[in-house]
């Protein structure tokens, strides 16, 4: 053995997680700096004169970002609430409540092996989940969270979202036929088949709201929103969202639309060759799907981010703070007020129960300050900045309808192939398209142009 | 002990009963050879005071002489259990006409016969093995199945085996079989 | 791409100038297609496809297919056009075990048949021992057979519905079931000592008396249990999509039931109101009084209901066994070592899924010479050969599920 390897050898695991972090992080910051140094200026000149680029580039990690936690949320919530509905608990060891289950299924997930079946089509068998974790996350660019919070504002912006959603049956498409197995064609053609035809549906049901808002912009079709609950456009149009939400349902591929993954009948549809991360796409895929489904039908019919009641304006509270005045001032209320907060919140604690250690008291009175500072900034935020209000907002109804989805999950079984395309064709697209022309004539009637 | 169903069955079958109408509790007992089976069959069935339309069981018997396929019926015109024997099946070759024309769901029941003892149903159209596998040589329900013997010629062979089958290893089959008068 | 398997001396290779016949080998797929010639025309006419068609496998491992079985379907598009279920995965022998086991001793092999309903698996073998033996059953322990099989029953019923619900997709109406399941077996141990192979029926009466826990499990169960079955069973009564999908499917009528050698629910739901424990009765039936639920449709609805109704109607059965047990011994007096007379014996009771029956012969030494068992399910899975061509695979799914099979029971 090589005296490094004894060496090695020798560390604890601690002496080896530092032995290899500290080498690389010096690297990569001696690295950085270099780069900064020497090409530091011309990179920032670029980025200054093309930034568009940097707002899609911040953009695009954004809506990244944000589907991966949105996606572990929905599968945990899926989780629990479904065992809650079948009458047990569901996860509930790893975490508090099983919280992180999702993190530690995503790890999972990366730690499995990778490979493809025998006589798999090798690159469309890795690019379709590609292609289905791109469409769901493409969509999210232009959902408006909040006022000024979204990612671009088309102003054909629910012509993309459609367009991106038949995207999603490619990627199904791929991943069925590449897998070398009838099972998988099977789900993939039935995929299809009931994407394709509730697309038109989907589509129709929304031109009734086209009319009446007069934009295809989802931005604008919130602004329109505002006000008393009233304004909501599901008041004007309260077949075309039930028309809406079913057929959501079904591009979603939700249950009592879940053919495509019915695990009773054919196995696991067109996933059953993936594993390890491809299956962990398309398990994202999914779930980021369900989000960006109920995200639309909240901006869409439901106020997108307004409050149900007109948010006044007189709510706000402008802190006119001139922070730059207090001077040094500044650094000592920084320095001292956390610390003496704690203090003083761990106080009762330590002096009312005498068994409790002294270092457990701090960190019950860490945890209360970060709750206070979370309170109060939050608060603040929630009621005087229109973005904060506007981002809880669109949150919270998009869960309300995302728990609509997994309730459904949980209570209904599912539909037949035949059944389901029945239903698309003989009376979903009646219905639209009944919508559709009722709405044309009452817009003809009482406002004409 | 239904009296009437035996007078009946001895007036309507009494030439091709190979025994004496036989009953004890709530069953009675007829035997015929192998050959009437298809024609005593659709008696029971079609025939109104018989109306034996539902088929209870079918299942072979090796007495360790001969072969048997013993039929089971009901009917409700007779509170008893209506047996039907088609006795003296040669053990080297017993085949039997199958009743898969009256009852298909005897089919299987038939495939199973023939999986376990080798007896072949003329007229069965899917007399195949059902439990086994199909490359399995022998007839594991025999008197005179001998699994060593058996697993010696099957794609297992070599094996070493931990049980101890009851016949002793070098005894001859027809010497430790066990024989019934049934 | 993996080499082909190796052939012994019985596998020749299959006449390859047909080109219908599916064995792509070159191709690497892995056709359910058996690698022999076939061995009937029933086989021959099955592996070869028509235009259009495809095989598919669902193998001994499906979420769906209630134990292990394999059905090799033949599919065009999504149509069933034909099937062919393969057995033999379950097999163990029991009818070989018990030749060469005591009399008392086989009917702990008889248990794990049908390993949901095994007390009703028991009670034929048991049934049949005590015709040849000319046992006289005590009262009371032909009571107690009647009220911890009909909790078995109950048991049995509860989880069909939830694996129907399951196989059309609904999550929640299985995990219903198993808190029935749960209670009843939590009865049935206390009174047996197991929870799933009860090995509870002896020759001449069962093994222990009724003790106080099970008593009061079953009192505190029967009190709720006409709300509870009443609440599992309404979520999936009154829903649209689980009623539209039943109705009208795998319709049998009276004819194709007698002709398939149908019992149990199965042939109820076709109209035909026969139930053993009225036509031909054994143990304490003929004091009992319960009605015979029939359905006239057929389809798979029917079935479903059916099956529902008898679980009312086992209620009933419980509640009078339970006011009019009477006291006495449990067990009949019988000697370690059992040797009946030479002959011949059949009985058969009316479980669950159909007739349970047992033909019994014996040669006069401890061990019985043959023992035959007949199994409702084997019987029943050949229906699904016949019902389920012109569906969808979905329905294909919900006929199997709604003629109950059990695997065990399927493949001895």
């Amino acid at each position: 053995m090589t005296a490094v390897a004894r060496s090695w050898s020798r560390l604890t695991l601690a002496g080896k997680i530092l032995f290899t972090v500290v080498p690389i992080l010096l690297v990569l910051t001696a690295g950085l700096l270099l780069v900064i140094v020497v090409a530091g200026k011309p990179i920032v000149d670029f980025l200054a004169a093309n930034m568009w680029l940097v707002r899609f580039v911040i953009a695009a990690t954004a809506v990244l970002l944000m589907s991966v936690p949105s996606a572990f949320l929905i599968i945990y919530m899926e989780m629990k609430v479904i065992a809650l509905m079948n009458l047990r608990i569901g996860p509930d060891r790893v975490g508090p409540f099983g919280s992180l289950l999702s993190v530690v299924h995503g790890l999972k997930v990366l730690m499995k092996e990778d490979f493809s079946p025998t006589g798999a089509d090798r690159l469309v068998f890795t690019l379709a989940p590609v292609v289905v974790y791109m469409s769901a996350v493409m969509s999210l660019l232009v959902l408006p969270f909040a006022p000024r919070i979204f990612g671009a504002d088309f102003n054909i912006g629910l012509l993309y979202l459609f367009g991106i959603g038949g995207l999603t049956v490619v990627g199904l498409l791929m991943g069925g036929w590449s897998s070398f197995n009838k099972y998988s064609l099977l789900g993939g053609l039935r995929s299809a088949a009931q994407v394709i035809s509730y697309e038109i549906p989907l589509t129709l049901s929304v031109v009734g709201l086209l009319i009446l808002a007069g934009t295809m912009s989802l931005n604008q079709l919130s602004i329109n929103q505002s006000g008393w609950f009233t304004n909501w456009y599901v008041f004007q149009q309260p077949l075309g969202a039930l028309i809406f939400f079913i057929a959501a349902t079904a591009e979603a591929n939700r249950t009592p639309f879940d053919l495509t993954e019915a695990d009773s009948e054919i196995v696991a549809g067109f996933a059953t060759e993936y594993s390890g991360m491809r299956f962990g796409f398309f398990f994202f895929a999914e779930y980021v799907n369900v989000f960006v489904v109920s995200g639309l039908i909240v901006t869409l019919f439901f106020g997108g981010w307004n409050a149900p009641f007109a948010w006044p304006e007189a709510w706000a509270i402008h802190l006119n703070l001139d922070l730059g005045s207090l001077g040094m001032g500044l650094l000592f209320g920084l320095l001292l007020v956390p610390p003496i907060l704690i203090l003083a919140l761990a106080a009762p604690f330590y002096v009312g129960r005498s068994s409790l250690p002294w270092w457990q008291a701090l960190i019950i009175g860490f945890v209360l300050f970060n709750l206070l500072v979370i309170v109060l900034i939050g608060g603040w935020a929630f009621i005087s900045l229109d973005w904060v209000a506007g981002l809880l907002w669109f949150l919270l109804k998009s869960y309300i309808f995302v728990f609509i989805f997994v309730w459904m999950r949980g209570t209904l079984p599912r539909v037949r192939i035949d059944q389901l395309m029945g239903f698309a064709w003989k009376w979903l697209l009646p219905a639209s398209l009944l919508n559709l022309f009722v709405t044309a004539l009452a817009v003809i009637v009482i406002s004409p142009r | 002990m239904d009296a009437a169903l035996k007078r009946r069955l001895e007036a309507r079958f009494g030439d091709r009963l190979t025994a004496p109408v036989y009953q004890r509790h709530d069953e009675t007992e007829i035997r015929i050879g192998p050959g009437d089976v298809p024609d005593v069959c659709r008696t029971l069935h079609d025939d109104a005071d018989f109306r034996f339309i539902l088929l209870a069981d079918v299942a072979g018997v090796d007495t360790g002489e001969v072969m048997q396929v013993v039929y089971h019926l009901w009917s409700d015109t007779s509170p008893d259990w209506l047996r039907v024997v088609a006795d003296g099946l040669s053990r080297d070759d017993p085949r039997v006409p199958s009743i898969t024309f009256l009852w298909q769901g005897a089919e299987w029941m038939e495939r199973e016969a023939y999986d376990m003892f080798g007896i072949t149903f003329e007229g069965n159209r899917d007399l195949r093995r059902i439990y086994m596998p199909p490359d399995y040589q022998s007839f594991p329900l025999r008197k005179d199945f001998f699994l060593p013997d058996d697993a010696a010629r099957s794609p297992g062979a070599g094996v070493r085996h931990m049980e101890q089958s009851h016949t002793p290893r070098n005894a001859r089959p027809g010497e430790t079989m066990r024989k019934v008068r049934a | 791409m993996t080499a082909a398997p190796p052939r012994g001396h019985l596998h020749q290779e299959p006449p390859s100038d047909d080109p219908r016949v599916q064995l792509d080998e070159a191709a690497g797929v892995f056709e359910p297609v058996p690698p022999y010639p076939p061995r009937t025309e029933r086989e021959a006419e099955f592996y070869t496809l028509g235009d259009g068609e495809m095989f598919i496998n669902m193998g001994p491992q499906h979420p769906s297919t209630h134990g292990v079985l394999r059905i090799v379907l033949k599919l065009d598009g999504e149509n069933v056009v034909d099937l062919d279920p393969v057995l033999g995965y379950l097999h163990r022998g029991v009818e070989k075990l018990c030749e060469n086991a005591d009399y008392h001793h086989s009917i702990a092999y008889l248990d794990p048949l049908e390993y949901i309903a095994s007390l009703f698996c028991e009670w034929p073998g048991v049934l049949a021992f005590e015709k040849l033996l000319d046992v006289q059953v005590p009262r009371r322990a032909e009571y107690i057979r009647v009220l911890c099989t009909e909790l078995n029953r109950i048991l049995s019923h509860s989880m069909f519905i939830g694996w129907m619900a399951l196989d059309l997709g609904g999550l929640t109406p299985i995990l219903y079931g198993l808190i029935e399941r749960d209670e009843i077996a939590e009865m049935l141990a206390a009174l047996t000592g197991q929870r799933l192979l009860y090995n509870y029926l002896r020759i001449g009466g069962v093994n222990g008396d009724i003790n106080h826990e099970f008593m009061s499990r079953l009192g505190d169960w029967m009190s709720r249990a006409t709300t509870q079955i009443e609440a599992n069973t309404t979520l999936l009564n009154e829903n649209e999509i689980f009623v539209r999908r039943m109705r009208g499917l795998g319709k049998m009528d009276k004819e194709t039931a007698f002709r398939m050698a149908m019992t149990g629910p199965n042939l109820r739901a076709s109209g035909v109101p026969l139930d053993f424990r009225r036509a031909h009765p054994y143990s304490v039936f003929p004091e009992l009084e319960f009605d015979i639920p029939t359905r006239e449709e057929g389809d798979c609805l029917a079935r479903y209901l059916v099956r529902i109704d008898e679980i009312k109607q086992s209620l009933r059965i419980i509640d009078q066994c339970i006011h009019n047990m009477p006291d006495g011994p449990v067990t009949a007096k019988l000697p370690r070592l059992l040797r009946p007379r030479p002959g011949r014996a059949y009985a058969a009771v009316e479980g669950p899924r159909g007739q349970y029956a047992a033909y019994v012969i014996s040669d006069g030494t401890d061990q019985p010479f043959r023992m035959r068992i007949h199994d409702p399910s084997f019987v029943h899975l050949q229906a699904v050969g016949v019902l389920m061509p012109g569906h969808l695979i979905a329905d294909a799914m919900a006929v199997m599920a709604s003629l109950d099979p059990i695997m065990g029971g399927v493949d001895k």
